[in-house]
């Protein structure tokens, strides 16, 4: 059977399966339907129901249950996440495994969909070494396209570890090469 | 990091495929998860036998959440394992937020025979399932052994 002790392997296998197998358009549908809306029902639940409150919710209990290094802040007008120590990409770091070339993608490859939904922009930059920061807005205030100061000496770009060779950031919902300035 | 709520990422997973690629291309990648994906678990079966069978299967369903199974090694060459109670249709059926989810894939217990059947397959035994729905019995058989009870069988 497929089990859920094993399941970050798989899913990283499952990612490239899926772009080898239907093209890379394909897996973002993938995150982006099956992941977002089916298997993540309950965190949409919750976000369309409670916004900031509800990921609040969602990402304590769902974060604790996976024992990630991480914290969160709620805040009037924004939800933080500074994730020090992914469990998952980590997991594969450990293994040296990575089958699928961008395994973080596929966070915000079902995160957005739900944030657009529900009224909400994301802010996010990962250093595919287990690390990353989110940060989710209401839509519609006008916001500088620009990624945030730190924040607090517990930001995760304080981290020593936290320059590594690659990041991706995201702002406004949009990779950073194509957001408005 | 075993999260029941994978469960629901892997169900989502056959939906997805089969209402998008229809159910051929669900069986495929199941059989493909089985030559590829367990490849280095083929080799270990195949090295060890079926003690390896045996002991990788107990220790695998006491490590998921509300599994209730036993593993036998009925001889040297068969493992028998009972499924009681399956994990995951026991987490898409039981669980609290099982209603916010769509019930198992109609096809969710066939996973275990593609999958298996493939692996064990490259690992030189032959895989049976019976039952489903939440209870199997799931069977290695070493190719060699299965292929002599055949032949036991057809001469009776």
């Amino acid at each position: 059977m497929i089990g859920v002790q094993d399941f970050i392997r798989y899913y990283d296998w499952t990612f490239e399966y899926v772009r080898s197998e239907y093209g890379e358009e394909a897996l973002q549908r993938y995150w982006g339907e099956a992941i977002a809306f089916n298997s993540q029902a309950h965190a949409n639940g919750l976000i369309h129901a409670k916004g900031l409150q509800g990921m609040a919710q969602y990402w304590g209990h769902t974060l604790e249950s996976e024992e990630a290094g991480f914290r969160t802040i709620l805040d009037v007008d924004r939800f933080r996440i500074d994730m020090y120590d992914c469990p998952s990409k980590g997991f594969l770091i450990s293994l040296d495994q990575e089958e699928y070339h961008d395994y973080c993608q596929h966070c915000m490859g079902w995160i957005k969909p739900i944030m657009d939904d529900a009224g909400f922009t994301i802010d996010h930059e990962h250093n595919h070494h287990g690390q990353c920061w989110w940060e989710m807005h209401p839509s519609g205030r006008a916001r500088p396209a620009a990624p945030p100061p730190i924040r607090d000496d517990r930001d995760v770009r304080l981290r020593p570890n936290w320059e590594q060779e690659k990041h991706d950031l995201w702002l406004q919902s949009r990779p950073s090469e194509d957001a408005v300035q | 990091m075993a999260n029941g709520d994978f469960y629901f990422a892997i169900n989502a997973t056959f939906y997805y495929f089969t209402e998008r690629w229809g159910d051929d291309a669900l069986v495929a990648y199941w059989q493909a998860m089985g030559r590829e994906y367990l490849a280095p678990l083929a080799a270990q079966f195949r090295a060890g036998g079926g003690k390896a069978v045996a002991r990788y299967w107990a220790d695998y369903f006491a490590a998921e959440p509300g599994a209730d199974a036993a593993v036998s090694h009925t001889n040297e060459d068969a493992v028998v394992i009972e499924v009681r109670d399956c994990p995951a249709i026991a987490w898409l059926t039981r669980s609290p937020e099982a209603v916010l989810h769509p019930p198992p894939h109609p096809m969710y217990c066939q996973h275990c025979l593609h999958i298996n059947r493939a692996l064990a397959e490259t690992a030189g035994f032959v895989f049976t399932l019976e039952g489903g729905g939440g209870t199997c019995r799931q069977t290695f058989n070493l190719r060699e052994q299965a292929a002599v009870s055949g032949s036991q069988e057809a001469a009776k």
